[in-house]
C-alpha cells in the first residue's frame, strides 16, 4: 500500500469515525443520566433529518450556492434541533417514564418499539425512497497533495469535536450539569435535595435528541434521508459509545473515531472482505464486552455525566 | 350428500369425456402438459400463464389440429410453486399421461428439478420465466422464452471488452443475488474475451459508505469500474467517487434505467455507460393477443403469459411439422423441430433459439450525456460472439 493510499484511508476512517462519535454523543448522555439505552435514538436521528430537509428545501427554493444556502441551513438545523428535542421529551413522557419504576428491560423493550413505530411512520409518511439533502456549500474536494478531503468531512470531524466540548462543559460546570450528575448518581437522593429529577431528564432527553438531529443532518448530506437511516448507524454509535465506556462523554468520541478507523483498516490493511465491514464492529463490541465491559474509559466512576 | 355426488358425477362426465371423444376415432390425439403453481403464494404466475396455453391450444384445434386433423390435448398440473410437487407432477406427465412436450415450470426452483425429470425422459420442456442463468445448461430438451439472467452479464462484458476497448476493469458489487450474478457474468464473459478484472470489491445491502472500497479500487488503477446495483448504492459510489477525485469511467447495468438516479446523483452521472433494456417496437400481433386473452379470462396476460403464449404455439408448430412429416409424434424429433425455430413472430417479438435452448434476446446499450441517456444500439452474445441488433 502506498503511502498516500494509506492517508486517504486514514482520512476516510477518522471521518466516518466523526459520524459514529456524532451519534454516539447522544447515546452515551442519555445513559449516563438515566443507565438506559434509548434505542429510539437514530429514529429520533431519522426525524431530524427529514425536518431539517423539509425545511432548508422550503427556505432555500431555486437559490444558488451562496450566503443564503448557509443561513437557510443554520436555520434547518436550528428547527430541527427544536423539533427533535420536543420529540425526545414527549417520547420520553409517554414510553419511558410510566415505566421508570419497571425492571430495567421493559424501558429497553419500550425503546425498540418506539424505534419501530418511528421508522415506520416514516416510511408511511415519507416512501421508503431515498431523499437527496443536497450540500449548503460547495463541496468541492480539496487535494492534499494525492490525498483528498471533502469540506464536508472537515465539518463532521469540526463540529463533532466542538458538540464534544460543549457537553462536556455544560455537564462539569453548569448548574443543570450539577443536578444531571446528581440525578445520575441517585435519583432518590436527588429528589432529596430539592432538584426537580422529571425535568432533569427531560432536559437530558431534549439535549440528546437535540444533538441527534445536528446529527442526521450532517450524516444525510452524505448519506441522503430514508426512513430506516438511524438504524444501522445508530446500532454502529451504540457500539461506538460501548467501546469508548458508555455514559463517558470523550470515551463515545473516543469510541466512534476508533471504530471509524477499525472498520477502514480492518478492509484495507487487515483484508477482512469488504462484505464483512459491518462484521467489524459487532465483533469488536463482543471482545470489548468480555474483555473490558465497562469500555475502554469507563473506569473513573466521577468520569461519568 | 347428495350434493356433492352430484358435483362429483359432473366431474366425472367432464373430465371422462375426452377420453370418450379420443375413443370415438382420434385415437393418435397426442398430449401436451403445462406445469405452474396454480395455487399458493405464487398462483397468479402460474394461472395466467396457463391460461396462455389453453388460449394457444383453443385456437390451434379449432384450425383443426395437427395436419388439419388431430386436434391437441392439454394436460395442466400444479406445481404449487414447490419441488416436490413438480417432480411427482411430472412423473404423472410423463408416464401417466405420455406427454410429448411441456410447457412450464414457471419458477426457477422448480424448473431446475423437472428440467433434470425431462431430459432424462426425453420431452421438450420450454419454461416461459424461468431466468436463472444456468437452466439451459440442464441439456438439450430445456429451452426457454425468457431471456436468461446471463445475457446483460454476458453483453456487459463482451462490449466492454470489443466496443469501449477495455483491458482491465475494478468492478464494486452488493452481496445480493442479483449485483452478485451479474459480476459473474459480466467478469465470466471479460475475462474469456480476454480482459481481466483487476479488483473487485463487494459490499453489504444498505451499506452508505464505500469509501475504503473505492479507495482500495482507486490504488489499483482499473480503467473503468463496473458497478451492477440498485439506485441507492449507485447513488453513493458515484458521488463518493467525485469525493475522493477519481476521474474513472463508470459502467453499470439495468439497475440504472430507473430515472430515479438522478435524483439522488444528477451531478454525477455524466458519462457512465450502462447495459439495459432493448427497445422494443409494440406489434400489431402483441395488442391482439391482449385484447382476446382479455377477452377470455377478464385479467391481462403478464409478460410470464406473454411468454407462455409463444412457447406454446413453437411447441405446437413443430408437432404439427413433425406430424406432416412422418405421421407420428416422436418426442425426439420433436425436440429437434423446436431447436429448429427459426424467427418465429412471437407476440413478444421474433423468437430464436441460442445452441444452448436460451432464447435469442437483446440488451440496450446506453451512455448517460448530463441526465438525458442515450440509446447506443442493441447487442446480443451469439455462441460467444458480441452482435448488434440495430
Amino acid at each position: 500500500m502506498g503511502i498516500a493510499e494509506f492517508f486517504q484511508h486514514l482520512m476516510n476512517g477518522l471521518t466516518l469515525g466523526g459520524i459514529y462519535a456524532l451519534i454516539a454523543l447522544g447515546y452515551t448522555m442519555v445513559y449516563g443520566i438515566l443507565k438506559f439505552i434509548n434505542f429510539a435514538h437514530g429514529d429520533i436521528l431519522m426525524a431530524g433529518a427529514y425536518v431539517g430537509l423539509f425545511v432548508f428545501d422550503g427556505l432555500r427554493g431555486d437559490a444558488p450556492l451562496g450566503t443564503w444556502t448557509l443561513i437557510a441551513f443554520f436555520l434547518a438545523m436550528l428547527i430541527s434541533m427544536g423539533f427533535s428535542a420536543v420529540l425526545g421529551m414527549t417520547i420520553e413522557r409517554v414510553a419511558y417514564k410510566p415505566l421508570r419504576g419497571a425492571n430495567r428491560l421493559a424501558p429497553l423493550l419500550s425503546a425498540i418499539g418506539v424505534s419501530f413505530i418511528l421508522s415506520n411512520s416514516a416510511a408511511w409518511a415519507f416512501g421508503t425512497h431515498s431523499r437527496k439533502f443536497n450540500y449548503p456549500f460547495d463541496n468541492t474536494p480539496v487535494h492534499i497533495g494525492e490525498v483528498v478531503i471533502t469540506p464536508h468531512q472537515i465539518l463532521i470531524l469540526s463540529v463533532s469535536l466542538i458538540m464534544m466540548i460543549i457537553l462536556k462543559l455544560f455537564v462539569d460546570k453548569t448548574r443543570m450539569g450539577k443536578a444531571m450528575r446528581a440525578t445520575s448518581l441517585d435519583q432518590g437522593t436527588a429528589m432529596l435535595m430539592g432538584i426537580n429529577v422529571n425535568r432533569v431528564i427531560s432536559m437530558t432527553f431534549a439535549i440528546g435528541s437535540a444533538l441527534a438531529a445536528v446529527g442526521g443532518i450532517l450524516i444525510a448530506l452524505d448519506f441522503k434521508v430514508y426512513a430506516t437511516m438511524g438504524t444501522m448507524t445508530g446500532l454502529k454509535a451504540f457500539v461506538a459509545a460501548v467501546v469508548g465506556g458508555i455514559g463517558n462523554i470523550s470515551g463515545a468520541m473516543f469510541g466512534g473515531i476508533l471504530l471509524g478507523l477499525l472498520e477502514t483498516f480492518g478492509v484495507a490493511i487487515f483484508g477482512i472482505p469488504t462484505g464483512l465491514k459491518d462484521t467489524i464492529a459487532f465483533g469488536v463490541l463482543i471482545l470489548i464486552l468480555l474483555i473490558k465491559p465497562e469500555g475502554l474509559f469507563g473506569k473513573v466512576e466521577k468520569e461519568k455525566v | 350428500m347428495k350434493k356433492s355426488m352430484f358435483v362429483c358425477f359432473i366431474l366425472v362426465a367432464l373430465l371422462a369425456s375426452p377420453l370418450f371423444a379420443q375413443g370415438g376415432g382420434e385415437s393418435a390425439s397426442p398430449k401436451i402438459g403445462f406445469m405452474g403453481p396454480m395455487t399458493g403464494d405464487y398462483a397468479n404466475y402460474g394461472v395466467r400463464s396457463n391460461n396462455s396455453v389453453i388460449m394457444a391450444v383453443e385456437q390451434f384445434n379449432a384450425k383443426g389440429g395437427f395436419g388439419g386433423k388431430v386436434p391437441v390435448v392439454l394436460v395442466s398440473e400444479d406445481s404449487e410453486g414447490n419441488v416436490e410437487k413438480g417432480l411427482s407432477a411430472i412423473e404423472k406427465l410423463s408416464s401417466a399421461d405420455q406427454i410429448v412436450g411441456m410447457i412450464g415450470p414457471v419458477l426457477t426452483g422448480t424448473s431446475f428439478a423437472v428440467g433434470e425429470r425431462v431430459q432424462s425422459e426425453g420431452i421438450v420442456m420450454i419454461s416461459p420465466s424461468a431466468t436463472h442463468a444456468d437452466i439451459t445448461s440442464i441439456g438439450d430438451y430445456v429451452f426457454r422464452t425468457v431471456v436468461s439472467d446471463g445475457l446483460q452479464g454476458e453483453v456487459a462484458g463482451n462490449y466492454f471488452y470489443s466496443e469501449l476497448g477495455y483491458r482491465n476493469i475494478g468492478v464494486l458489487y452488493a452481496k445480493n443475488d442479483y449485483s452478485q450474478g451479474l459480476y459473474e457474468g459480466m467478469t465470466a464473459a471479460f475475462e474469456a474475451a480476454g480482459g481481466k478484472v483487476t479488483i473487485a470489491e463487494s459490499f453489504q445491502v444498505g451499506d452508505k459508505d464505500f469509501k475504503t472500497q473505492l479507495t482500495k479500487i482507486r490504488s489499483a488503477n482499473p480503467e473503468a469500474i463496473y458497478i451492477p446495483n440498485y439506485t441507492a448504492e449507485m447513488a453513493q459510489i458515484l458521488e463518493q467517487a467525485t469525493q475522493l477525485g477519481m476521474d474513472i469511467p463508470f459502467l453499470s447495468c439495468d439497475g440504472f434505467s430507473n430515472p430515479e438516479i438522478y435524483d439522488l446523483a444528477g451531478d454525477f452521472t455524466d458519462g457512465v455507460i450502462y447495459v439495459g433494456p432493448a427497445k422494443v417496437k409494440e406489434s400489431p400481433a402483441y395488442s391482439d393477443f391482449v385484447a382476446q386473452y382479455e377477452a377470455k379470462f377478464g385479467v391481462g396476460p403478464d409478460s410470464f403469459a406473454t411468454n407462455a403464449y409463444d412457447g406454446a404455439n413453437i411447441l405446437l408448430q413443430a408437432m404439427d411439422k413433425v406430424y406432416r412429416e412422418t405421421g407420428k409424434f416422436n418426442r425426439a424429433a420433436i425436440r429437434d423441430a423446436v431447436a429448429a425455430t427459426k424467427d418465429y413472430p412471437g407476440v413478444a417479438g421474433t423468437i430464436n433459439f441460442a445452441e444452448n435452448g436460451d432464447l435469442i434476446a437483446y440488451q440496450g446499450l446506453y451512455k448517460v450525456n448530463g441526465t438525458t441517456p442515450e440509446y447506443l444500439g442493441s447487442y446480443t452474445v451469439v455462441d460467444g460472439v458480441l452482435t448488434k441488433v440495430d
